[in-house]
């Protein structure tokens, strides 16, 4: 039974983040995660990670944007804390080799990202992301961290009230382990697999959510969920939104740029939640599926410079020249704002359960999270996380083995279980469908009444389901299957907290309660596990010196 | 649109010969292969393995053989690699281990050998802390080029020297090591271009260029590997510790061209390997002799205009490096 101080689930940006800070500590900390790091979702963050390191900007004008932007949904202290970190988490990553763009004196450069009042974005053209992945990676093989790839974590083991270690899922040979931890560090993303079409990485099904939330963790604000109003045709690819901060132009079929609309000022630079409403909008009275992105008026060969990897993936992947012709785009799924509620520790709640990055909430990113803060909070809180987690006491291991029999014995029930007529992945595009089409950018009540309605007929259905791949060996099903299950906790917590929150705030837009509703609901939604359904409940934002005011770009 | 995807499928465990396995969709119009692949999965045959991430063509986890040529499934559209008669061939790369089906041994094939490299930044520490290094843009952009790369394993996979000996790192971690060399923050170069001098590195590269032929991020790993090379000549570490022959064979080739025009072959490998192991080479010699390729008596002549070749020899020796 392997054995750690600190075992972090999930090796992607904040997961890697976390270890080298429980690594610094001295902890004993390992890796665990369905894939390899190098193949981890965060690797495809394009434009940036923001910090304040230009002149002329500051740690409080980064907030001020943060607060604006997540529609005063933020926690404000969670947003100070933040920003405050932020430059000193860039410069750590140019320490670590991050070759980050440099302006004509070899300082580090930034770009303006949508939301952000100032070029704030330090960027690696436009690959950040996937920079910040390899450099990480590079730093876990320095320290010499062990990581345990391609193992999918099924279960939490919690004793007493604590969180003691993980099942988990060896793909390999498909035997399943019992690791033990003094804590456990959450880092397994988001949950934008709910959806379909979306941007996010197959991997991204919530699974961190889920587990978390059975085992007792509330959730919160999970009706927030992000549209990126850049996909572009097929099962769900994106376009970097640096495009719209060089200056690209949303239109509608009447060559009308309809952002300008909603965001006299600003327009396509807008918060994405307010460009991509704007853009559903077009579309569904409209009667369309997409919309026009048109670069024609941009130069050319300055695309290529900044953005070489985007313009690459538009010949190939949108089939157009950009000097020629428009890109049909329309909102797609990309990031929850949503997840584990966690302190500014990342502590859940459970004790020794932490979480961080895609997983959790820290409450930064309010109704709607720039482009840009994702990367620095999964840095600043991630190293937090790992700092927390190193503190942790050793627990007691006892009942370890019967918990581990246990799920043995709940898996071989999964894989004897006659596989029936369901398929798990019939069931997950059935429900990403219906979550894009009743819980998307734009919601009422009746819409999520037939959500809720559509995700209990799936679970029942999930129940009959079974697998067909009777195999030990790389059964891509069965970790498939164990992944609709997170899923469908998913779904039902993100339908039960879109119907709770009675107004329109961020990405949360509801055409029956149109307006922003401050007196009620300067809240979060908390979500609490009842075997009957999620239990809803309000606590209040916490609000230290932005006053909410209306939002106008 | 319908499309037959023929896959390879393998369980080494089962025992068992590779098979094709025909699966015949009805796929949307811009599907790509991995949409292909995974409604295989979903709909028509739980068994098959295969790997997939990011479905942006960023992370290099669906790396595989497409009609015969490396490629991300994920960033290829069903419609143009179909042929005339609607198939298309799905095989897991050409020299690794395959684990089960499309899924193969990317540990042993990239990940050791990148580890190996020492592949994290070494600084000399005198930058602040509080501080980014000042370093001119210009200077890192040769370290973005090289960390453009994802990882597929594609230029490896083309490489003409890993068939013959897998031992060989490869140009996927020599760019990695190139990634380090090129980087002006890295104090370790000396260091680096010794470990990637030892046999099994940078000098077993036959500079044929199919690594830059097979790179879909236009990196030019060869050309890369050729810059550390040229690096660890300008720098005089013309050799790792274990391979002194390396830097003679250097020496050798250079004295003999600057001195007659031309190589002298015999020169070559008298001063490349020294007489002792010389004698090692006449099964080599003595082949070489019945096919006619060795002329006796060897004999070496300046070549006319040798002369002027020596003047461009000092005045590249005057030149600061």
């Amino acid at each position: 039974m392997p054995k750690h101080s600190v075992l972090i689930v999930g090796a992607g940006i904040s997961g890697m983040r976390a270890a080298l800070a429980a690594k610094e500590r001295g902890s004993d900390v390992a890796l665990i995660s369905k894939v390899h790091p190098l193949r981890t979702a965060g690797g495809t963050s394009q434009g940036g990670v923001n910090a304040a390191v230009r002149d002329g900007d500051s740690a409080e004008l980064h907030a001020t944007d943060t607060v604006r932007g997540g529609d005063y949904l933020a926690d404000q202290d969670a947003v100070a804390l933040l920003t405050g970190a932020a430059r000193r988490a860039v410069i750590t990553l140019d320490h670590w080799g991050v070759p980050f763009n440099r302006d004509a004196s070899g300082r580090l450069d930034a770009r303006g990202l949508s939301g952000a009042t100032r070029p704030r974005a330090c960027f690696v053209d436009d690959m950040t992301g996937h920079a910040v992945v390899q450099v990480l990676h590079e730093q876990v093989l320095k320290a010499a961290i062990p990581t345990y790839d391609e193992w999918m974590v099924t279960k939490l083991l919690v004793e007493d009230g604590a969180c003691v270690g993980v099942v988990a899922l060896e793909l390999a040979s498909g035997k399943l382990e019992a690791f033990t931890a003094n804590a456990v560090v959450l880092a397994t993303g988001g949950c934008a697999r709910v959806y379909e079409p979306t941007g996010a990485a197959y991997g991204v099904t919530g699974d961190g959510v889920a587990l978390a939330y059975r085992a007792g963790a509330p959730l919160t604000d999970m009706e927030m969920v992000q549209f990126h109003p850049l996909g572009i045709k097929g099962s769900g690819m994106i376009l970097t939104d640096a495009l719209l901060g060089l200056g690209a132009h949303l239109v509608n079929g009447s060559g009308e740029r309809f952002a300008l609309k909603h965001a006299p000022t600003l327009g396509e630079r807008a918060p994405r939640d307010v460009v991509a409403r704007a853009a559903e909008e077009e579309i569904v009275s409209g009667r369309v599926e997409f919309v026009a992105l048109d670069l024609r008026h941009l130069n050319g060969d300055d695309l290529k410079l900044k953005l070489p990897l985007t313009s690459n993936i538009i010949k190939t992947q949108a089939g157009v020249d950009p000097a020629k012709d428009t890109i049909p785009v329309r909102p797609v799924a990309h990031r929850t704002m949503g997840g584990i509620r966690v302190d500014s520790d990342g502590a859940t709640g459970v004790a020794g359960l932490y979480a961080t990055g895609g997983c959790a909430a820290t409450g930064v990113h309010g109704a709607s999270g720039l482009a840009g803060n994702w990367l620095t909070e999964a840095l600043v809180f991630g190293e937090r996380a790992g700092l927390a987690a190193a503190q942790q006491p050793a627990r007691s291991e006892k009942g370890i083995d019967a918990k581990l029999t246990e799920e043995r014995n709940r898996i071989a029930k999964i894989m004897d279980k006659p596989a029936g007529s369901e398929r798990a992945g019939v069931i997950r595009s059935e429900l990403g469908r219906a979550m894009r089409r009743h819980v998307g950018p734009v919601r009422d009540a009746s819409g999520l009444q037939e959500a809720a309605k559509k995700v209990s007929e799936l679970s029942a259905r999930y129940r009959q389901a079974g697998v067909t791949n009777k195999g030990q060996r790389y059964n891509y099903e069965l970790a498939a299957f164990l992944e609709v299950e997170s899923l469908l906790t998913v779904g039902e917590v993100t339908v039960a907290a879109a119907g709770f929150r009675e107004e329109s705030r961020g990405a949360h837009v509801r055409q029956d309660r149109p307006a922003r509703d401050d007196a009620k609901w300067l809240a979060h939604s908390v979500a609490s596990f009842r075997l009957d359904g999620p239990a809803m409940a309000a606590k209040p934002v916490v609000i230290t010196k932005w006053k909410p005011e209306g939002r106008r770009y | 649109m319908q499309a037959t995807f023929k896959v390879h499928r393998y369980d080494p465990e089962a025992g068992g010969k590779p098979t094709s396995q025909p699966y015949t969709l009805d796929l949307p119009d811009d599907a790509t292969i991995l949409d292909g692949l995974f409604k295989i999965r979903d709909e028509l045959d739980g068994t098959l393995a295969f790997r997939a991430s990011c479905n942006r063509g960023f992370c290099g986890e669906c790396t595989l053989r497409i009609n015969r040529g490396g490629r991300l499934a994920c960033m290829t559209r069903v419609a143009t690699a179909k042929n005339k008669d609607g198939e298309i061939t799905v095989e897991p790369a050409r020299f690794a281990r395959v684990l089960k089906d499309l899924v193969y041994d990317v540990d042993r094939q990239l990940w050791q050998k990148i580890k190996a490299v020492e592949p994290w930044l070494q600084p000399n520490g005198g930058v602040q802390p509080e501080h980014e290094h000042i370093v001119p843009d210009e200077q890192l952009r040769a370290v973005r080029n090289a960390m453009k790369c994802y990882y597929c394993g594609l230029c490896d996979d083309g490489c003409s020297v890993i068939p013959f000996d897998n031992t060989f790192l490869g140009p996927a971690a020599l760019t990695k090591a190139y990634r380090f060399i090129a980087d002006p923050r890295d104090h370790a170069q000396a260091h680096r271009l010794r470990l990637v001098g030892e046999p099994k590195g940078m000098w077993d590269c036959v500079h044929c260029y199919e690594a830059d032929e097979h790179c879909p991020r236009g990196i030019d790993p060869t050309a890369r590997i050729i810059d550390i090379r040229e690096k660890a000549v300008a720098m005089g570490i013309k050799s790792g510790a274990t391979n002194p022959q390396v830097a003679r064979h250097y020496d050798s080739f250079a004295a003999s061209v600057k001195k007659t025009g031309w190589l002298d072959e015999g020169r070559l490998a008298v001063e490349t390997w020294g007489m002792t192991r010389l004698f090692g080479l006449l099964p080599v010699a003595w082949r070489a002799l019945r096919r006619g390729k060795l002329p006796i008596p060897y004999l070496h002549r300046k070549r006319p205009g040798a002369e002027r070749i020596s003047e461009i020899f000092k005045k590249a020796e005057r030149r600061p490096s």
